[in-house]
């Protein structure tokens, strides 16, 4: 299968500049710095290239969002969204591990693009041992005058799931409590201090090397219709090989489970949950779904930042549903009620439900409860808080109804 | 002026500036959506999801206070879609709030009591075990923060972050365990402290003052101006008369500050707020003679022997900024020949801001200089005295103990051959005066007080004035009718 | 006397240039105070409102939201557990308990001898190697009883 960030995985030493450099490295910024800034985003645009933060936004649409230096003069900022913690994510660790010069020619390509001058990345801080590998190889970056053209500076989270948001994510680097603002405007209009900024992830940018290199048509061509390239999969759970699986876009989830060795111990399959868990899961009967944003998002879920668990008939989902309902309330930021709360009572009703202690109006009140918080919310999390629980409800009606008392 | 747009709202067609906020665009038709965090001199966060309307063509409900008015715009903040969302999100702000409103100050204004009269009344569905926080904490001189009831709007955050300055309080830890605390080290002090009561749609900051001394439903309103400094900031005055074995027997038991975009806003300042304490404290009620002996006279009699006095000349009109407009028109006419003392040096003044307080702590000296009255100075005043050069002195509501030492007040006031009190409370000197009159309190008179800017602002009556008092300018016309020798 | 010493003082200022807006380097120099005193209490974080010439409580209200930052000191070496989906499919209940017997402490308390403290966290994007731990900022896969009882031996 065609490969484009993970291609050369088998090297043992890609991380270092020298064999980064072999493998045809940084040629793609070399190509960029003799484009017209304008005709870097439209090969971009012609790559269809989406957001693989878990968005999907198209890129280069994205891009063109950003207001021209005449409607606002000032600096303009690119930043990289490293703050991967989504349950069930890991293919940014692993892409800043493996492949960190990868990431940095795909920034400075950015920069170009938009015009930035300085540009930052956001790790996570439970990914030290990746920073300590980016810092390396920002300072052979340095050394070799890649980054004359804009600056990048690292910077770390700390321990927040939220600030992975981008708007929370800006409100973190600035110092503050990592609270999502409510666009508009958009961060591309006033992102960072006020400042129009582009935020994408590590994996995006990761493929826009490839994109100037190669061109867009050849990375448009590798996926589906309006989703271009690859997407690189974190998978975990019932599986015999987990690890990062790098597909085109619109593989069958059947194809994509047998790169992992299919369910662990031939057990049967209960769900996969295809972006991370705050995806609705999928089921065995979904297994022919070509993997895509907009097939996903048909099929009633989201590929989200493709953090695959694979879960076997041995699952119970009302704990399933406890685990991600606990993470959001731990997560939730505080800001809005109806989060804040509906996060709060979701998990309490569930945690006793597990204890046996349920009843058949707690099924109606998660159900109520969900809808109400969905759509009504500052953010994403929000969103999630009133979605997964009856995801799980409505794909496995017997698992909670097991877990309250029949009347008979 | 932005341009006028036509927008449906719930049905019927209305008018508005481009962009104003929904919410706002609602309340000038008439049409409140309900709202927590939102207030329109701290933003609007639009945290509490409580204003969610429907609009045609949106993907999914908006909030009113964030989002602006177009033209064409088709919103319902009545639909069944938005009375649900409101609904709930007013069940989810209850989740973990202790209702204890029999024993919370700000039942009978509250706004989730408010709220779930009219957009809840549903069946309760939580089962849960309610989250404990701090109930009673102090906060502040002024303020008790109870952090049960928080409904984490974020008001008095932003108030004590945008408006003071001074950030004493703040919204710490996160999620469920997400709490407003004083930030550590810091106490609630800061001059307009008061205003965090005010702005607290529920019962988590209550007024240490008032907590516990009255429900809010057995309480009179009544449009007034604080006396308190040059700025004249409108108020309410809240009175407890009905039930009168309530608040300690007193008579006033609250002062809220009214809007008023011109002066003062939403606030008010913790002086002018909390200074009402007095107000009842040695209240004068009896028209009296006081030399050579104590006598109860008549109005007519008091007015007719002082006019005779004032009429020998060389009178001086002791005053201050506390007189309305309309006492000072008077006293101008009474006191035509008289030499006048109102200075606020140096008894009426004291600390100012950039926010309302002014230095002059009196609310209405801007009158007298319209009328083109000039001040002596006390000094200047003492020496007069001194020198024999007053004959008659006219004192009212000054306390000139404050301004000379008490002593040496006395041996001045007793330099004048003639002299009159005149006022609502007693002080030392009214006692060595000739004649002592009893004058209403500012809350027992209606009238009006022009503030440091020339802005005149009117304060109603709201308590009757105790025993024979009358409002100075009344007064002033029995003297000015008995000078003439025409009944007033 | 100071809250930190002048090398320290150093370091958090260092944090208020290094970026473009000194508010930037809040974050940050909040991580080097927990490094430094394994907790950032209401007077480090005083200090660094000074250094940063920002209000306390915006100060504060940071120092509580992140989960990395503690206000009591944690064990010298901090431990992590992942209890996110995938490491909970992978039995990191039973690690839990091990933890808990190992160091003889419930979660977030620190032994008496100051050295070790666990916790529970979230997802720490180590899926296809649960449970994970997160010893002193470092990822470990595959946490056993063995693995989880070597940690004892840490200096």
């Amino acid at each position: 299968m065609t490969k484009i960030v993970t291609k050369h995985f088998d090297e043992p030493k890609l991380h270092e500049l020298e064999t980064y450099r072999r493998l045809g490295g940084y040629q793609g910024l070399a190509k960029a710095l003799t484009m017209d800034r304008a005709a870097v985003v439209a090969e971009v645009e012609k790559s269809n290239l989406r957001g693989l933060g878990g968005a999907g936004f198209p890129t280069a649409a994205k891009w063109k969002t950003l207001p021209g230096e005449d409607k606002i003069p000032g600096p303009r900022y690119v930043v990289v969204n490293a703050d991967e913690s989504e349950p069930g994510c890991f293919k940014d660790r692993v892409l800043m591990a493996r492949a960190p010069h990868q990431l940095i020619e795909g920034l400075l390509i950015a920069a170009h693009a938009i015009g930035a001058k300085e540009t930052f990345l956001f790790v996570r801080g439970e990914y030290q041992n990746q920073y300590d590998i980016l810092e390396q190889a920002l300072a052979e970056a340095d050394a070799a005058g890649y980054t004359k053209h804009a600056s990048i500076k690292l910077m770390r989270g700390a321990g927040a799931y939220i600030s992975g948001l981008d708007t929370a994510l800006l409100e973190t680097m600035e110092g503050k409590k990592a609270w999502p603002r409510q666009p508009p405007p958009f961060p591309t209009v006033a992102g960072l201090m006020g400042k129009p900024t582009v935020v994408n992830n590590v994996e995006t940018l990761s493929m826009l090397p490839f994109i100037v290199r190669e061109g867009g048509e050849a990375f448009a061509k590798i996926g589906s219709a309006k989703n271009g390239g690859t997407v690189v999969f974190s998978i975990s759970g019932h599986v015999e090989k987990p690890g990062v699986y790098e597909v085109p876009m619109g593989t069958a989830l059947r194809d994509v489970l047998a790169l992992a060795g299919g369910v662990r111990g031939g057990k049967k399959l209960k769900c996969v949950i295809p972006g991370g868990t705050s995806m609705p899961p999928l089921l065995e009967k979904d297994l022919d779904l070509k993997l895509d944003f907009d097939a996903i998002r048909a099929a009633g879920t989201f590929l989200g930042a493709g953090g695959m668990i694979v879960l076997d008939e041995t699952v119970d989902t009302v704990a399933v549903a406890h685990n991600i309902q606990r993470f959001l309330t731990h997560e939730s930021c505080g800001q809005c009620t109806p989060c804040r709360e509906g996060s709060y009572w979701n998990e309490e009703i569930l945690e006793r439900m597990l204890d046996e202690k349920g009843t058949a109006e707690d099924l109606a009140n998660l159900t109520r409860v969900g809808e109400n918080i969905t759509g009504k919310v500052i953010c994403a999390l929000g969103d999630t808080v009133g979605v997964v629980t009856r995801a799980y409800m409505s794909k496995f009606p017997d698992d909670f109804k097991k877990r309250v008392p029949s009347n008979g | 002026m932005a341009k006028l747009v036509k927008f449906k709202l719930n049905g019927c067609e209305v008018e508005a500036e481009e962009g104003r906020l929904v919410i706002d665009a609602a309340k000038d038709e008439g049409v409140e959506i309900p709202h927590y965090c939102y207030h329109p001199a701290l933003g609007n966060p639009g945290n509490c999801r409580m204003c969610i309307v429907e609009v045609a063509g949106a993907p999914k409900p908006l909030v009113a206070c964030r989002t602006g008015v177009r033209e064409g715009m088709d919103v319902k903040s009545d639909s069944e879609l938005a009375k649900r969302a409101q609904s709930s999100a007013l069940e989810l702000h209850l989740v973990n709030h202790p209702l204890d409103c029999p024993v919370c100050d700000q039942s009978g204004e509250c706004g989730l009591q408010d709220y779930y009269m009219k957009i809840g009344q549903y069946q309760s569905s939580v089962r849960e075990d309610k989250q404990h926080k701090d109930k009673r904490i102090v906060a502040g001189p002024h303020v008790m923060l109870d952090q049960e009831r928080c409904i984490l709007c974020t008001r008095c955050t932003r108030f004590v972050d945008d408006v003071t300055k001074t950030h004493e309080l703040g919204i710490f830890h996160r999620g469920h365990s997400e709490r407003i605390e004083l930030t550590p080290g810091k106490v609630l002090d800061n001059a307009y402290s008061g205003n965090v009561v005010d702005i607290c749609p529920v019962g988590a900051l209550t007024d240490r003052d008032f907590r516990y001394k009255v429900r809010v439903w057995y309480l009179d309103q009544t449009d007034s101006v604080c006396p308190g400094c040059a700025r004249g900031c409108s108020i309410s005055v809240h009175t407890n008369t009905k039930r009168p074995w309530h608040n300690d027997g007193k008579r006033v038991a609250r002062l809220k500050p009214r809007y008023n975009p011109d002066v003062n806003g939403y606030w008010m300042c913790d002086e002018g707020r909390y200074g009402f304490g007095s107000l009842d404290k040695d209240r004068l009620g009896r028209v009296l003679r006081l030399k050579p002996a104590k006598q109860d006279v008549s109005w007519e009699t008091a007015a007719a022997e002082i006019a005779a006095a004032l009429g020998e000349g060389d009178v001086a009109f002791v005053a201050s900024g506390m007189l309305s407009n309309a006492d000072w028109a008077a006293a101008k006419v009474l006191f035509a020949g008289a030499k006048f003392y109102f200075t606020p040096e140096p008894d009426q003044v004291g600390g100012e801001d950039a926010i309302l307080r002014k230095r002059e702590k009196v609310p209405n000296l801007k009158a007298a200089e319209n009328l083109g009255l000039k001040s002596g100075s006390f000094d200047e005043l003492a020496h007069d005295l001194e020198s024999g050069r007053v004959r008659a002195l006219y004192v009212v509501e000054r306390d000139l103990g404050k301004i000379w030492g008490e002593d040496r007040a006395r041996g001045l006031m007793d330099k004048a051959k003639f002299s009159v009190f005149q006022g609502p409370n007693k002080f030392t000197v009214s006692e060595w005066a000739d004649y002592r009159l009893p004058a209403t309190a500012y809350v027992e008179e209606s009238g009006e007080f022009t503030n440091f800017e020339g802005k005149i602002s009117a304060y109603q009556k709201a308590l009757d004035p105790i025993g024979e008092a009358r409002p100075d300018h009344e007064i002033f016309h029995l003297v000015a009718a008995a000078l003439k020798g025409v009944p007033a | 006397m100071s809250v930190f010493t002048p090398e320290q003082e150093k370091t958090l200022v260092g944090w208020t240039t290094r970026y473009p807006y000194s508010n930037m380097g809040l974050v940050e120099a909040l991580r080097s105070v927990q490094e430094w005193k394994r907790c950032v209490t209401p007077e480090a974080a005083s200090r660094v409102a000074d250094i940063f010439q920002l209000p306390f409580n915006r100060v504060w209200s940071v120092a509580t939201f992140f989960p990395t930052f503690t206000t009591k000191p944690t064990g010298r070496h901090r431990v992590g557990l992942c209890h996110g989906l995938s490491c909970w499919m992978a039995g990191s209940d039973k690690m839990e308990k091990c933890l808990e017997e190992t160091f003889g402490t419930k979660p977030f308390e620190t032994t008496s001898d100051g050295k070790f403290s666990w916790e529970p966290m979230e997802c720490l994007g180590a899926c296809e190697q649960g449970p994970a731990l997160l010893v002193n900022e470092r990822l470990q896969g595959q946490a056993t009883n063995d693995k989880i009882a070597a940690l004892k031996e840490l200096k």
